[in-house]
């Protein structure tokens, strides 16, 4: 563990510059240059809610903004695990030549994606002025949510990241999980409306499972409580994913500090 | 005097797995196949001294490549250990870490902190590299733009300037046009000379080996062969290559 927080204090800054880089590389050539990353998150919204706010006939303005926050979450979480899958084959060039370690790799591709997700919290603050959608102190919750779901995501990132690696079709499985895993958090839905009501069992279990069984839905529904709702989050269950979050953490830097040095005799 | 050790290498083992990338299926049926093992390395041992200019030859295979990466820490040897005593270690490889689509000076700093300096010390040299390069203007222009000429001369430069304990050399000794080749060669000397720095330097060329180093090693199928004085060892490999 020590090494690891070591590598991350050594490495910071070129996980840093190199998430710039990145950054800028990725509008560097493109016409209307940064403003890709605020019309993207803005486009997804508006095809969304036009699908299930106006076609389906649900909800206004407030249904909007619960899909951008929903979408907000589920990118982080969508980007995390896709971009760790083929990271260290996709740096070949860079894990052959010289030792990094390679978290580093994910450290500096997940602050691109929290980058990505700050725009997107910031075009639903402009939302919620425009629209009228009162402002809360619940909100600050936001900071404690993305927290854990960040911890989450990079465990998860790391384990998947070591498994791509050898496993060829991780990428194939990967897809197809998330598209479940994507119609199943409740990006433009809400689950327990959906779920809700709906007896099995001779009891409402099914909401349950899905809601705190899926750390992505969980994380969705507890920005969209604190900032729409004017709820509290719920601190036990947020604590377990924390912790699960930071046991999955252990599992990949483990993983990877053990297996790290191989990597380039594979690829 | 005692003799400063920089490189202690012992009982190095690499082997590479053959099967080792493998989709879900193939894990399914093979799992209990005999996972084929190529051995790159079988049991090397030296020592290198510090200051010393290191050759190592070979034919194609014989395990020069792994073996610098090994000592640079790139692979794990499956056996054996490697100690470099404390010194900072490179492998001069050209280009590493470069963004095609960002400018030459953003990517001096992406590949030097990836060589593992920091920004201070690479601002600090930063206009020694920019001079060293020799691209003009073009140094604030995207990567993607050189020509590879100067992509070279850039990249040899990064590598060239920031400078380590030790340096390990895998043929890139000449890039560029012949002005800019003649420049590196001197450089390249001047940085081999230096009477602190420990190199280590593959060629395939054995005029260049002859040139630079005083002291070669030559490996053969992953195995020692003999290591020694530089105008020992030479003839007895060209004339083991000759016979082959």
């Amino acid at each position: 563990m020590k090494k690891f927080f070591n590598n991350i204090k050594k490495y910071f800054k070129y996980a840093i510059r190199s998430a710039k880089a990145e950054l800028k590389s990725e509008v560097a050539d493109s016409y209307l240059n940064w403003l890709w990353w605020v019309i993207e998150p803005l486009s997804f919204m508006l095809i969304y809610s036009l699908i299930f706010g106006t076609i389906m006939k649900r909800g206004g303005d407030e249904f909007k903004i619960f899909v951008l926050l929903g979408l907000t979450i589920w990118e982080f979480f969508n980007r995390m695990i896709t971009g760790s899958v083929k990271l260290i084959i996709d740096n070949r060039d860079l894990v052959t030549k010289v030792y990094l370690p390679k978290y580093i790799l994910l450290l500096s591709k997940s602050f691109t994606y929290l980058f990505k997700m700050a725009i997107s919290f910031c075009i639903c603050l402009l939302m919620m002025l425009v629209t009228g959608v009162e402002f809360n102190i619940y909100m600050l919750f936001i900071i404690p949510i993305v927290i854990i779901a960040y911890i989450l995501a990079f465990g998860i990132g790391m384990i998947l990241m070591h498994f791509g690696v050898t496993l060829n079709d991780l990428a194939n499985l990967t897809t197809i999980g998330l598209k479940m895993l994507f119609y199943l958090s409740g990006v433009f839905y809400n689950i327990k409306d959906t779920f809700g009501n709906r007896a099995i069992f001779g009891k409402k279990i099914i909401d349950d499972i899905l809601l705190y069984g899926n750390p992505i839905a969980f994380c969705m529904q507890q920005t969209r409580d604190v900032t729409l709702s004017n709820m509290f989050p719920n601190f036990m269950f947020l604590g377990i994913w924390g912790l699960v979050g930071i046991l999955l953490c252990m599992i990949g830097i483990h993983l990877i500090h053990k297996n790290e040095n191989s990597y380039a005799k594979v690829i | 005097m005692e003799k400063e050790i920089a490189i202690t290498v012992k009982d190095l083992h690499v082997t590479y797995r053959g099967l080792k990338k493998t989709s879900i299926r193939a894990s399914w049926t093979k799992l209990n196949k005999r996972i084929e093992l190529y051995h790159a390395l079988k049991g090397v041992s030296f020592e290198v001294e510090k200051g010393k200019i290191l050759g190592i030859i070979g034919k194609n295979g014989a395990g020069k490549s792994t073996m610098l990466r090994s000592i640079a820490g790139i692979f794990s040897p499956d056996k054996g250990s490697i100690n470099l005593h404390g010194n900072t270690i490179s492998l001069l490889s050209i280009g590493v870490g470069f963004n095609k689509k960002l400018t030459g000076y953003e990517n001096i700093y992406l590949s030097g902190m990836l060589l593992g300096f920091s920004e201070d010390e690479i601002k600090a040299k930063e206009q020694d590299i920019i001079n060293f390069a020799d691209i003009g203007e073009f140094i604030y222009k995207p990567v993607k733009t050189y020509s590879s000429g100067m992509y070279s001369k850039l990249a040899f430069a990064i590598t060239a300037i920031l400078e380590t304990d030790i340096m390990l050399i895998d043929e890139v000794l000449s890039v560029g046009d012949a002005k800019f080749k003649e420049k590196s060669y001197n450089k390249m000397k001047e940085l081999i000379s230096d009477e602190n720095r420990t190199v280590l330097i593959v060629s395939h060329s054995l005029e260049t080996i002859r040139n630079l180093c005083n002291e070669v090693l030559w490996l053969n199928e992953g195995e020692l062969m003999a290591i020694g004085p530089a105008d020992e060892i030479l003839p007895k490999y060209q004339e083991y290559m000759d016979n082959l």
